[in-house]
């Protein structure tokens, strides 16, 4: 348990840097301004991770750090608007970038793969994707114009 | 958790150091937007990072050691997204209850792969692999789902692995590249599609909502709060979804249609 912890609060300070760095370069926020929202957001991943070890029942991890995400900035919670404006100065888009590179790199081992799928997957893989996003879509717009919220 | 096993991938620093130079490249080279008619398509570092972590791994830079490392780092760097998103979905939650109707409706809206994709599917002439291609959009459970009912090597399993190594290869840069360009062309909310950004990958959200705020930045804490609420409940209800309706449906699809042509092909 300890040594996991020990792991991976470590790669999360080693990923949070290369977020630091794209949060500067790309939206232009010096990483002294980032740091404690970063700091932040590493301690609720590892409250997640520790908890998803302590409680048995199946839950993905992912899950649980949503969830505390979620109850540490809600409005009703105390100290709330610090977390916020801390973790304001993280753009979402400075955390997609790295892990998109990760990706790059790890998909290098499925390119053999992908290159031998036919045409005829190509088309109809795009349409699985094209299809469950565009679905979606309309559903809720129905919905939210329905409700009168857009 | 995927790092259970493996100790010591901080130590991979040649790795880490790739990725912080890819980063640095990606974010200064910054977005770029161009039109296709009314629609605009948004180039964002982050398919930049993509593309070029591709090409690196074909350079001496990456060993088949450091890819494989690569993989529980996505886990990690997902994590990371989604304590993020937690924080942006906190304070708007009053929102997100005012919209949870619409949120809980629009995932019956992944079925609509089956509708678009399995027609078609047949028309190219695919069989039984449309079954295992088309019910979903393939991610882990999914591909799981399958396996277990058909088996590894029935073309059901070849067609769910087809398509997982798709969204696995292209899937982040097709639903960046598709959900600023829909949101833009079509007269729908960003909203709606920030709600069907999550389709229960954590890459393809990242990208799919990235390239909404790119597009609407000024909508921003509300196209990630609904779009990562969106994915919480796809990770949460798409399994049981995809055995109790998606699957089911498709099977039945497939036999109506195939019905439809064996007659069309005697008359």
């Amino acid at each position: 348990m300890l040594k996991n912890i020990q792991e991976w609060t470590l790669l999360l300070c080693i990923f949070g840097i290369s977020a630091l760095f794209g949060n500067w370069l790309g939206y232009d926020t010096a990483p002294m301004t980032a740091v404690p929202g970063m700091i932040v957001l590493i301690l609720i991943c590892l409250a997640g991770f520790i908890l998803s070890d302590l409680i048995p029942i199946q839950f993905p991890s992912v899950a649980y750090i949503a969830i505390i995400g979620i109850l540490v900035s809600m409005p009703w919670t105390p100290g709330a608007e610090y977390i916020v404006t801390w973790t304001n100065e993280i753009e979402l888009l400075a955390l997609t970038t790295p892990i998109l590179a990760y990706a790059g790199i790890s998909i290098g081992r499925s390119w053999a793969d992908f290159a031998r799928l036919g045409w005829r997957t190509l088309i109809v893989a795009s349409l699985v994707l094209l299809g469950t996003f565009i679905g979606s879509a309309l559903i809720a717009e129905v919905v939210l114009r329905f409700q009168g919220i857009i | 958790m995927a790092s259970d096993k493996a100790y010591g991938l901080w130590k991979d620093w040649k790795l880490h150091v790739v990725v912080l130079g890819i980063v640095i490249i990606a974010e200064s080279i910054g977005q770029f937007s161009f039109t296709i008619g009314p629609g605009v398509v948004l180039l964002l570092p982050m398919l930049y990072a993509i593309v070029i972590g591709l090409v690196v791994f074909f350079t001496p830079f990456i060993s088949e050691k450091q890819a494989k490392n690569a993989e529980p780092l996505i886990v990690l760097g997902v994590a990371l997204l989604l304590a993020k998103i937690g924080v942006i979905i906190g304070p708007s939650l009053p929102e997100i209850i005012a919209a949870g109707p619409a949120l809980l409706l629009q995932e019956l809206g992944n079925l609509g792969t089956i509708f678009l994709a399995l027609p078609i599917a047949i028309m190219l002439g695919l069989r039984r692999e449309a079954i295992g291609m088309t019910h979903s959009v393939a991610r882990e459970p999914n591909v799981g789902l399958i396996m277990d009912k058909f088996g590894i090597n029935s073309p059901e399993g070849r067609g769910v692995m087809a398509v997982y190594i798709f969204g696995t290869v292209f899937g982040a840069v097709f639903m960046g590249l598709i959900a600023g360009f829909l949101a833009t062309l079509t007269p729908l909310s960003p909203l709606s599609f920030a709600m069907a950004s999550g389709i229960g990958s954590g890459s393809m959200m990242a990208a799919a909502s990235g390239s909404l705020v790119g597009s609407f930045p000024e909508m921003e804490d509300s196209i990630v709060a609904f779009a990562g609420a969106s994915n919480l409940l796809s990770l949460s209800t798409g399994l049981y979804l995809s055995i109790f309706v998606g699957l089911p449906l498709t099977e039945k699809l497939y036999a109506f249609m195939m019905r439809r042509k064996e007659r069309k092909n005697n008359a």
